[in-house]
């Protein structure tokens, strides 16, 4: 079972934009798959990281094309973004700190602040988009 | 080479320190020496060009319009001019101290060629404004430049005829000298803010304006000199009589006195020489640094972070190579890079919360990759002890301060501080690695990468991405900025900070955002702050008031006179001129033909000068021209005791071996100061003695 699901709903209109957020969520389902079996907390701790790049990246790229363009609501839009990064620094931390990761729950987390995201952030991004060309 | 910088790079800091007490890091004038020169540069523009509204020019008008501007304008006019003369001699002390720190503290070396090199002309720029200002005033000082400046060019030897001989008495001189010295005075300066703005190219974020508070107390010093030693002119200049001594204004005319002793030609050629070696030396010796920062494109997105905080511009933003679906990618231009290593703390993607084993961000330095500086933070923080554990991440600029460790404190050495992406910091500290972090990096303003230490700000106080997570504790998180001379700072710093982790170690402070922890140094109260910093500012502007215009500079003695032997004279051909043969006229194109023809060439002209029986002047003057038909032209000065003198002077124009083909003798008497002009006139029967007026200022003029 793949963590996340790529829907067409999500494209925001910036070809590299919607590139990476396919790339991101093919990215840690692979992620997800080669954890596997082998569920070492030395394993879980660096899947975790290295989401946590990933999507760090992502959002700098992000941000960067929306100032580029620039975006009015950018700042509510950040605001999100770093909400989603402190989340995944708390999954972080628990993990670290009680060694679990209820791997259910953290795809349930993911895939709701994505899905909220991509229906109010990128949507509203997505039009500003639409309307400025 | 590496004595001298070792040196001066000490007396600076030195110097340095003690102005910060006064004046606190961030306006230490010291550091901010770039940005005042662009501060004055403005200071005389405004100012020239209000001077410029009220300037005439002509020979009489342009000195009477400047003493109308100093005595019935004092209150406005009279301080612009003060402004304009003590902001240009100002900027000369603050490009050399620049050119002078720059150097001292190795900031021009290697790919930081740029700046240095572009700065070279800068300086002649600077001087040429300075020397063509002074000589627009036409006072005493005025002409002692004009003259003195244009001999030395002559001495250059490609002028066909010696600019000197404008300046020769009152009769030759002319009104449009000065419209054309205006022009050279304003287009000058122009040029010169095209290089300064070339100087700061390479520099990302290069500071132009200085702080507000320290640029207002620059300019308000400046016009307290103004009001205190007002800029006057000498006397008005008369060229019929050689100036004794001038008031002398050492920042610009400092090489002038040298004429005396050397020939203008050995002195420009020490001049381009000095300014060739100064653009040698960024590769003297070739600086060995560590290889460029590498983009690792598997990594890197194009979200352009390390283009943003590269301080030298040695990044840029160019259209994906590698076929992935980004727009750019971060390329690297090893020429310009220092490999400090800021790019990499600006990477989203170096984080070491990341696999280890794959910790590649999208750029780094392959002699500090990020994976091995994760390794470093974890083994040097392992064997730690307590609960004021502290990590210091240093920078190379910092001195040592590998004798902070101790069982509690680690230190951790890197190329700059703002290497360290912030989420090292969260690793730290969420991790318990240690229980405090402590960036120590250069002295405020003054990093050695530029920016650094201001990037490491920002990013800890979220102004900058990538910021420091608002989750990390900012009681746990330092800073120290100090000069290799202020480790005890640090030190401080870092035995305050222990106190404070231990203060601290049961609290929690989730969520906030804010500035990093700063150590309370002690510092000077404010009012002798103030009083120090006004001292010091004080002190530069009593000296530049007094060597604007003192020592005086002695052109002659009091008893001396000047003797001029100047004139242009064609000499004979070396054929005389010919009548056609009919034959010859039938042959030549009939639009062609005339009576007589001559071919081109003239003798040399061989001029002697005895003086009371003693030749001090004996010289073969060749024909001007490159068919050597021109005129020959003589320029000679000599400086004589006042009083009776005998003078012959003999001149050979003609092909004659022997004997000469005009004479002459007279006995002047000259009195001090004097300035006695030869001049030969072939047409009206040879030499003139003294055909100028004795005295009686210059009147002489060409109607515009």
């Amino acid at each position: 079972m793949s963590l996340l699901e790529w829907r067409d709903e999500f494209r925001i209109g910036i070809a590299e934009v919607d590139h990476e957020h396919q790339v991101l969520i093919g990215l840690i389902n692979d992620l997800h798959a080669a954890l596997g079996a082998d569920r070492s907390g030395e394993n879980i701790e660096e899947f975790l990281g290295e989401i946590f790049a990933r999507i760090s990246a992502h959002f700098a790229l992000e941000e960067k094309d929306m100032q580029a363009r620039h975006y009015p609501d950018f700042g509510p839009h950040k605001a999100d973004h770093e909400h989603l990064l402190d989340d995944i620094r708390d999954i972080m931390d628990e993990h670290i700190e009680r060694g679990i990761l209820d791997d259910a729950a953290f795809a349930d987390r993911l895939a709701t602040w994505f899905a909220a995201h991509f229906k109010t952030r990128d949507a509203r991004l997505h039009t500003y988009l639409q309307t400025r060309r | 080479m590496r004595l001298l910088k070792s040196g001066l790079r000490a007396l600076f800091l030195r110097l340095e320190q003690v102005c910060e007490k006064f004046f606190g890091p961030a306006l230490n004038p010291w550091v901010h020496l770039g940005s005042l020169g662009w501060f004055l540069f403005w200071i005389v523009t405004v100012t020239g060009i209000y001077v410029y509204v009220f300037f005439d020019t002509g020979v009489t008008q342009a000195y009477a319009s400047l003493e109308y501007l100093s005595r019935e304008q004092w209150y406005l006019g009279g301080i612009m001019r003060s402004l304009h003369r003590y902001a240009s001699d100002a900027m000369v002390v603050i490009v050399m101290l620049h050119l002078l720190r720059e150097f001292a503290m190795d900031r021009m070396r290697g790919n930081r060629w740029f700046p240095w090199v572009t700065g070279v002309p800068l300086l002649w720029f600077l001087y040429a404004c300075g020397i063509t200002g002074y000589w627009l005033v036409w006072d005493r000082l005025a002409q002692y430049v004009a003259i003195a400046t244009t001999e030395w060019l002559d001495s250059i030897g490609i002028f066909a005829e010696p600019i000197a001989r404008n300046f020769l008495d009152s009769s030759h001189l002319a009104g449009r000298f000065f419209t054309l010295m205006t022009y050279i005075h304003i287009a000058v300066p122009l040029i010169m803010l095209l290089f300064m703005w070339v100087h700061i190219q390479r520099h990302a974020h290069a500071r132009v304006n200085p702080p507000r508070t320290l640029g207002l107390a620059v300019l308000g010093t400046l016009v307290a000199l103004a009001l205190v030693v007002p800029a006057m002119s000498q006397a008005p200049a008369d060229l019929d009589r050689a100036p004794f001594e001038v008031g002398f204004d050492w920042f610009y005319l400092t090489v002038y006195p040298l004429l005396d002793i050397v020939s203008g030609r050995t002195l420009w050629v020490a001049l381009v020489g000095g300014s060739v070696f100064l653009t040698l030396l960024p590769w003297l010796p070739p600086l060995r640094k560590a290889p460029p920062a590498v983009v690792h494109l598997d990594n890197c997105n194009g979200c352009g972070r390390c283009f943003a905080d590269c301080p030298f511009g040695a990044i840029t933003m160019v259209g994906r190579t590698d076929g992935a679906e980004f727009d750019q990618e971060a390329r690297v231009d090893a020429d310009m890079c220092m490999s400090c290593g800021i790019c990499v703390g600006a990477c989203p993607t170096a984080t070491p919360f990341r696999r280890a084993s794959a910790l590649l961000p999208g750029i780094e330095l392959p002699a500090d990759p990020i994976a091995a500086l994760r390794d470093r933070v974890v083994a040097a923080t392992a064997p730690l002890q307590g609960n004021d554990r502290v990590v210091v991440f240093r920078c190379a600029h910092a001195g040592n301060l590998d004798t902070l460790a101790d069982p509690s404190v680690a230190v951790v050495p890197m190329p700059c501080v703002a290497m360290l992406p912030p989420s090292f910091i969260d690793l730290v500290i969420s991790r318990k690695h240690a229980d405090g972090v402590l960036l120590a990096g250069c002295a405020e303003e003054d990093c050695f990468e530029r920016l650094g230490n201001r990037w490491i700000d920002e990013r800890i106080a979220n102004q900058r991405d990538p910021h420091l997570r608002d989750r990390v504790d900012r009681e746990r998180v330092a800073v120290s900025w100090a000069s290799p001379v202020q480790q005890h700072r640090t030190r401080e710093a870092l035995a305050q900070f222990r106190q404070h982790l231990r203060a601290v170690a049961s609290t929690v402070h989730p969520g906030r955002t804010g500035v990093a922890w700063r150590a309370r140094l002690s510092q000077l109260a404010a009012p002798l702050r103030v009083v120090g910093a006004a001292a010091v500012l004080g002190a530069v502007a009593l000296l530049i008031g007094w060597f604007a215009t003192q020592p005086a500079y002695a052109y002659l003695h009091h008893d001396q006179a000047l003797l001029k032997l100047s004139f242009s004279h064609a000499a004979q051909p070396l054929k005389p001129c010919r009548h056609y043969t009919p034959r010859e006229l039938a042959q030549l194109p009939f639009n062609q033909r005339r009576a007589t023809t001559c071919e081109r060439g003239r003798w040399p002209v061989y001029l002697q000068l005895d003086l009371d029986g003693r030749t001090i002047h004996r010289a073969t003057h060749q024909p001007a021209g490159l068919w050597d038909d021109g005129p020959s032209t003589v320029y000679a000065s000599f400086r004589v005791p006042a009083g009776q003198h005998r003078l012959d002077v003999r001149l050979r124009d003609s092909g004659r071996a022997t004997g000469f083909d005009y004479a002459s003798s007279t006995t002047v008497s000259l009195t001090p100061g004097q300035n006695f002009v030869i001049d030969f006139r072939g047409a009206e029967g040879g030499f003139q003695f003294g055909r100028a007026p004795a005295h009686g200022p210059a009147t002489h003029e060409v109607p515009p």
